[in-house]
């Protein structure tokens, strides 16, 4: 298949791994963040980490967008399905993320309406065919998603389509960015930059990495061979001593980003004073909710919701994982309490969850290195 | 997913994806698409044109 086929080549594979281990200096370790979460399942299902040498550590970051949804705002869309009349619709593994007490799931079984959807022009078309109910869409993720939210926003307001709301958990990725940089238990030599995210806000928002934290940070693809040219590509300048803003994923990601998105982001959004992020806590100007010139459409604004914020449960430390500070494998619940069929904490719902992935194609190589 | 058919008046085009699956796609951000584009689709919106840098 063309732009899959051509980056799976394991001859390709063996030359870039080779070229990574005659860059790495003995005796140094490599802290190298993955930004993203469709990198992490990325590296955990092709066994990237097995390409590497052993000095060379990945570490997963705060870039799934299901992971990072705070348990206070699940429960918040718990008690608007609950509300009579509304139809509540979200993407599918968002049904099983823990709320205080229940799922989404959990929530449908005792009688809410709430419906699965691939997109939020998905939710906008039950929406029309039943104009007697509110539709309420679930919006999460980065820069990815949010254009996708903001369109159909526009749609809805260009149709009138008026029984169409939309509780807005889209974030951005820089300020957490930001905040795992200042952050003294973490040291990192490099970031691998989230792609998808960098197709709409480009490159160049990631300069301060750079630019004021001395790290270099290369815009990756998310196949195999990109994921490994991109370590290559930041080893390379570590080799040489620089810090740069490289661009390996230039089939699809432009400098400057997608600018009919990041406009209709901007007319139909505007920045949160602060939003909680799971395991992070509040952070600053981190999130987005629905501007004023969309403020009909705003579910949050229809409806009283609680507004509790909820502590996680002390076994999960999905925190810890999101921050990079530990290992999936090396959280308390995992793999025992918390499983994807039993989950306790976020990373292990969304297949973009570093415990998710972990346990769907890492565990059983750890467990036959342990034996 | 590659474009099979556009639909300009709507903004949208019928897209297929490796395994033959079809679906509705918004393309307002990836202006102008034509059969046989590729494109990076999310939550059935195209946000970049593959192989367009």
């Amino acid at each position: 298949m063309k732009f899959v086929d051509e980056y799976r080549d394991a001859e390709l594979g063996r030359a870039l791994s080779a070229q990574i281990l005659s860059l790495v200096e003995p005796g140094r370790h490599y802290k190298v963040m993955e930004v993203c979460g469709g990198h992490t399942h990325s590296i955990y299902k092709y066994g990237i980490d097995d390409l590497l040498p052993e000095n060379v550590e990945l570490v997963h970051g705060p870039g799934c967008p299901v992971c990072v949804i705070p348990m206070g705002r699940v429960d918040d869309g718990i008690a608007i399905a609950r509300r009579e009349g509304v139809i509540f619709t979200c993407f599918g593994d968002m049904l099983r993320v823990p709320g205080s007490e229940r799922t989404l799931l959990d929530a449908k079984a005792d009688g809410a309406d709430i419906r699965m959807v691939y997109s939020p022009l998905d939710a906008m078309r039950i929406a029309k065919s039943n104009p007697d109910r509110d539709v309420v869409f679930f919006a999460i993720g980065f820069e990815t998603t949010a254009p996708s939210t903001a369109l159909t926003l526009k749609r809805a307001k260009a149709e009138g389509v008026s029984n169409f709301l939309c509780m807005c958990n889209h974030v951005t990725i820089i300020p957490p960015l930001r905040a795992l940089l200042t952050s003294p238990d973490m040291r990192l030599d490099g970031f691998i930059g989230p792609g998808h995210v960098s197709t709409i806000v480009g490159a160049r928002p990631f300069e301060f990495i750079p630019a004021d934290y001395g790290k270099p940070l290369v815009t990756s693809g998310f196949e195999p061979l990109d994921i490994l040219q991109s370590i290559q590509m930041i080893l390379a300048q570590l080799a040489e001593g620089r810090s740069e803003i490289e661009n390996q994923y230039k089939r699809v990601v432009p400098y400057e980003g997608n600018r009919a998105a990041l406009a209709v982001m901007a007319e139909v959004f505007a920045l949160r004073p602060h939003f909680e992020w799971r395991g992070l806590g509040f952070i600053t100007q981190s999130a987005l909710r629905l501007s004023d010139a969309y403020a009909e459409f705003d579910a949050e604004r229809r409806y009283e919701v609680p507004g509790v914020r909820v502590a996680d449960p002390k076994a999960c430390q999905c925190g810890e994982v999101l921050k990079g500070v530990i290992k999936p494998w090396e959280c308390k619940v995992f793999g025992t309490a918390c499983t994807p069929e039993h989950a306790i904490g976020t990373c292990m719902v969304s297949p973009e969850g570093a415990c998710a992935a972990y346990y769907n194609y890492g565990r059983f190589a750890r467990e036959k290195e342990l034996v | 997913m590659r474009v099979l058919a556009v639909d300009d008046e709507r903004g949208l085009a019928l897209c297929t994806d490796g395994q033959g699956r079809r679906e509705t796609v918004e393309i307002a951000l990836v202006l102008p698409v034509a059969p046989s584009d590729e494109l990076l689709v999310h939550a059935a919106t195209a946000i970049a044109k593959e192989g367009s840098q």
